[in-house]
């Protein structure tokens, strides 16, 4: 695992990740949970600009309809999106492991028919499924939620973890069947290991990496639904919608999460661009430093995968093997050197 | 005849749970209060059923401003808005198959140490999360506009009129990258191949082999996989009907989601999308067990 810290893409991307969340608790712990709220700004004596006031030194990203400081809204609400998209990746996989394991193991023939009968989950949107499910959740009734906001946001994790769940287990499913075609486990077949030692001891360790890469991959997709769930105004931990047929405000986010922001600020595309940008952008950050964790992460870990600590089995000493392969890779050497002078 | 079983059962199934789940929110709305609504998710089903039995007087509601509801016949009315919606899903899937099969051409032609930095670069692109690229390209529409006076393209859709290009190119660019990085694996793969090696030292050109061997071989696992590129599309092309208030499907959904427009929507999408997969499901594996072409 220590080569993982020396991948330079994967040190960008914790970086910025870690960033987000570790300044999201500091900017809370420093500047309290409101954000600064500006009515107008003055030049000798004069209000020259109100709210939305667009990006300068004093609010960097501008402030939103309200005068609230974008940067300290975005900054606040950090901790809350990336982290409930990485709970929901989470747990995704928690479930789906098991079960893909499982498919993988002990259905191998029903699996055609399981594939079969999963794959049309592929024509059907995701976003319109989390927005069925969902908006008996989060859309705040006329009479008020009955459920409290640290509920609701559960119950949005676990349902938007299980919408995939079918895909993502018939996918691990399929990766481990691919491993048991593979000759050493074949061997270990024919030595006696029991389906259980073969998961533990060999399918474990050799999808690790990959399902590492597939969690990176599920928190991005988890991200990538709370902003579609922000734009129909469905914010995590509920909307909170105002039923005053005269003057309602609009439908508002209970905490500052980016999805929020987006969702209520896109109609001002137009006008105050950079109300939606900030968020959207800030979206972007995140899912690029996934991407380049990912990415860091494959690079380290390419061909090497990591077992459980054993006996040695060796009859040489490791120098002995050190010395053999580098002898090979400088024959090698030659010979593609001869390969290409005789070209 | 065994493989047009299965299909039926696939699809049967298939349709059985998209029902099963139209019921759901009354299920999960009791869940809340503590109750197992059993009945009324049963009811709601049959419902369901029933108005989708007698499908030609169908129709849904909708909701103009606060409270007021009106009812939209899905035929012929809500008929046209799918259609648009599936013209511009087609459309944009056709651009991005054709110009990430012409990039994967152009980049296999190149050296393998510029190609790992093209490669490397799409990465990145891909991962960008559609809403941005719907916002910046709206954006830039607007600078442009504002900056010379000229409407390169509308940014939403008022009254009947339709757009097209500008929807299509944001809809198309993220699957489109995508296709590339899928094709350019598998084309990559297929390189490999021994017979690849053989048309080598028989001295065909590099151009040609790509054209004539691999693409034929490598095209069908694209096709393959390409189904979740399919279903990352349909969920962009939600969000952006509604990012251009684009009067298709999706436009009421936004409004109000019942039941009965939740089937209908997934139903529009599903069948001919599914249909269309399994019509070159069949053809590609029809064509493989024929020996035309290994996998």
């Amino acid at each position: 695992m220590k080569s993982v810290w020396r991948q330079p893409l994967f040190l960008i991307g914790f970086g910025i990740v870690a960033f987000f969340l570790g300044g999201s608790y500091v900017f809370e712990w420093i500047f309290g949970n409101v954000p600064k709220q500006t009515f107008f700004i003055e030049e000798n004596g004069r209000a020259v600009e109100g709210p939305p006031i667009s990006p300068s030194w004093m609010h960097p990203l501008g402030t939103d309809q309200f005068g609230y400081d974008m940067l300290a809204k975005i900054m606040l609400g950090a901790k809350y999106t990336i982290l409930a998209a990485m709970a929901v990746a989470a747990l995704r996989m928690l479930i789906a492991i098991p079960l893909g394991f499982v498919i993988g193991t002990y259905f191998q023939r029903q699996r055609t028919w399981i594939n079969a009968l999963i794959d049309p989950i592929h024509y059907v949107p995701m976003t319109i499924f989390a927005v069925l499910l969902l908006t008996p959740i989060l859309w705040m009734p006329e009479e008020g939620f009955s459920t409290t906001i640290n509920e609701r946001i559960i119950f949005q994790v676990i349902i938007m973890a299980l919408i995939t769940v079918p895909i993502v287990a018939t996918l691990i499913g399929n990766e481990a069947n691919l491993l048991y075609h593979q000759e050493y486990i074949l061997a270990a077949r024919t030595l006696g290991a029991s389906r259980r030692r073969i998961i533990i001891r060999h399918l474990t360790p050799q999808l690790r990496e990959k399902m590492l890469v597939l969690y990176g991959q599920q928190v991005v997709e988890s991200l990538i639904i709370f902003a579609h769930l922000g734009l129909l105004q469905l914010f995590l931990g509920g909307t909170d919608v105002d039923y005053d047929p005269m003057f309602g405000d609009p439908p508002k986010s209970i905490s500052f999460e980016w999805a929020g922001i987006f969702g209520n600020s896109f109609q001002y595309l137009q006008g105050a661009p950079w109300l939606p940008l900030g968020p959207a952008v800030s979206f972007a950050i995140v899912i690029l430093a996934i991407a380049a964790m990912i990415e860091g992460y494959t690079r380290a870990m390419n061909g090497k995968v990591k077992l459980t600590k054993r006996k040695k089995m060796a009859f040489v000493s490791d120098e002995t093997i050190e010395w053999n392969q580098q002898q090979l890779k400088s024959k090698l050497i030659l010979l593609k050197k001869d390969m290409t002078a005789s070209k | 005849m065994k493989g047009f079983f299965k299909w039926v059962v696939q699809f049967v199934v298939a349709l059985i749970s998209i029902l099963l789940i139209s019921g759901a929110p009354q299920l999960i709305t009791g869940f809340q209060k503590g109750e197992l609504l059993w009945e009324e998710y049963i009811e709601t089903l049959q419902f369901h059923m029933k108005s989708l039995w007698d499908f030609r007087d169908l129709s849904v509601d909708y909701y103009i401003g606060r409270g007021e509801v009106r009812q939209v016949p899905v035929f012929p009315q809500l008929f046209e808005n799918i259609s648009y919606s599936l013209q511009l899903l087609f459309l944009a899937l056709a651009a991005a198959i054709i110009i990430a099969l012409i990039g994967t051409f152009i980049t296999m032609l190149l050296s393998e140490k510029s190609r790992s930095r093209v490669k490397l670069i799409f990465y990145f692109l891909e991962s960008f999360p559609d809403i941005l690229i719907i916002l910046l390209a709206q954006l830039t529409v607007v600078v442009i506009f504002q900056q010379t006076g000229v409407l390169v393209s509308k940014i939403a859709v008022i009254g009947d009129d339709k757009i097209y290009w500008l929807p299509v190119l944001c809809l198309m660019i993220l699957p489109m990258i995508q296709l590339y990085r899928l094709s350019m694996l598998t084309f990559e793969a297929e390189e490999r191949q021994m017979y690849v090696e053989l048309a080598k030292s028989l001295g065909f050109g590099k151009a040609f082999i790509l054209f004539l061997h691999i693409f034929r071989n490598a095209i069908i696992s694209v096709f393959f996989q390409s189904k979740k590129t399919m279903w990352f599309m349909l969920s962009n092309l939600f969000i952006l009907e509604l990012m251009f208030h684009i009067p298709g499907i999706m436009y009421y959904m936004s409004e109000n989601l019942s039941g009965i427009l939740f089937l209908v929507t997934v139903l529009s999408f599903f069948l001919p999308v599914f249909l269309l997969y399994s019509l070159g499901e069949w053809y590609f594996i029809r064509r493989m067990s024929r020996g035309g072409a290994a996998l």
